[in-house]
């Protein structure tokens, strides 16, 4: 090919590149996302209604205005066990700045009895809710335990990590974007 | 099929087809780089030491950008978490790493990357189909029938565009004729891969967005883009003048 055609191809491929960035743009500004709910990052975090050991219901979205840790867990799986004493550590440290957890545990595949006997010799201060019917499971469309959503105070989830256990660091980088 | 393909490689599995991308790639790039005169050797230390450099780059300067959360936990820096990892300072660190091996062996800049470029293209290969198995990188709504289900409603998808075209381009640099200059072969394939990001960018669902609706990976694109063709020109003119 001749260097002037090619020039001239050059030229003609990046004005119609300008061109394709002007056509393309998201006029409406809400490319990202927006508030359909999934689990991924960046969408309206999927609420949910469970009851804890003690029958209370905790619901998701009463939660909003507040920075919130989903960690789906079960009794049965290492690393879920290994990163709870990291998980109510940092919940110590940063509940009264608006942060708080919701450890689901995936009670469908779990025995129950062996939950909160290991809820108490682990301390674990948070609330434990029970996700008897797999519900939790199928809307954050869990394929691996465990599975951590890390929300904004506006429900949006900012993070999601899949497996652990998650160290220390890891929590708190994250809960302080979330509390921001 | 897809879902089949997502269930199998759900995160953390994707990452196996980086790591497969990246093995084959190199297996490519040792097959053909003596064309380039580039001994497998020096191509090989070239990719081990830039990996090195990725991986612990990656980490200590996500640790040093969180210095507080790991000054309260140290050990925190040897966690296996792989989210503790800042993607763009292990790039840096990889890229500088290769530079000074590179200066060190005495390896010449387009050669070498020539010799690189099909273990860039099986990368981004392995890229979109990590994209697909964790649903990242996804596209915006459409009733385009050949749409998928993610994340709750019917997209492009936008990973599947982006492995075709990577498979393009992959096809194009495996298959080229031998004969181009130093540096035509990686500056082409970077302006096939700006090109197409520019392109296929206005169909995610996830762009970052600047004032005016635009789509802020489009104009790195672009930008990506122009200095590559700029680059590949300026390289013909000066082996025209020599």
């Amino acid at each position: 090919m001749q260097q002037t055609q090619r020039r001239i191809i050059y030229f003609v491929v990046l004005v119609l590149g300008s061109a394709w960035i002007f056509v393309s743009a998201d006029k409406s500004g809400t490319s990202t996302s927006g508030k359909i709910p999934a689990p991924q990052q960046g969408f309206l975090a999927p609420d949910f209604a469970l009851k804890t050991s003690t029958d209370e219901t905790i619901r998701l979205s009463d939660l909003r205005g507040r920075a919130v840790l989903v960690n789906l867990w079960a009794t049965w799986c290492p690393p879920c066990r290994a990163e709870m004493q990291s998980i109510e550590k940092v919940y110590q440290e940063y509940r009264d700045a608006g942060f708080t957890v919701l450890a689901v545990n995936m009670t469908n595949q779990d025995t129950l009895s062996a939950v909160m006997p290991f809820a108490r010799e682990q301390g674990l201060s948070f609330p434990i809710l029970l996700d008897e019917k797999g519900e939790v499971a199928h809307a954050y469309q869990m394929q691996s335990l465990p599975s951590s959503f890390f929300i904004r105070r506006d429900g949006i989830i900012n993070e999601v990590v899949i497996g652990g256990p998650m160290s220390e660091a890891l929590l708190r980088t994250r809960i302080e974007e979330i509390l921001k | 099929m897809i879902a089949f393909f997502r269930s199998l490689f759900a995160p953390p599995r994707h990452l196996i087809l980086l790591l497969v991308a990246l093995w084959i790639g190199l297996a490519l790039a040792e097959k053909r780089s003596e064309r380039h005169g580039i001994s497998r050797d020096a191509l090989n230390n070239i990719v081990y030491y830039s990996l090195f450099g990725y991986i612990l780059g990656g980490r200590l300067l996500y640790a040093l950008s969180n210095l507080s959360a790991f000054v309260q936990s140290p050990l925190s820096l040897f966690s296996p978490n792989l989210d503790l990892f800042d993607p763009l300072a292990a790039l840096g660190t990889a890229f500088l790493v290769g530079l000074v091996y590179g200066s060190r062996q005495k390896l010449s800049l387009w050669p070498t990357l020539d010799a690189l470029t099909p273990l860039f293209a099986a990368l981004a290969i392995g890229l979109s189909l990590s994209h697909l198995a964790a649903g990242t990188a996804f596209g915006s709504p459409t009733d385009v029938p050949w749409g998928i289900d993610l994340w709750n409603a019917t997209r492009h998808p936008s990973q599947i565009y982006e492995l075709v075209f990577s498979l393009l381009v992959f096809g194009w640099v495996w298959f080229r004729k031998a004969d181009l200059r130093p540096g035509i072969l990686f500056l082409t394939f970077t302006a096939l891969t700006a090109a197409s990001r520019l392109f296929l960018e206005a169909f995610r669902g996830d762009s970052t967005l600047i004032p005016g609706g635009l789509r802020l990976t489009q104009i790195i694109a672009w930008v990506v883009l122009a200095l590559a063709l700029f680059a590949s020109e300026s390289l013909r003119s000066v082996a025209k003048v020599d």
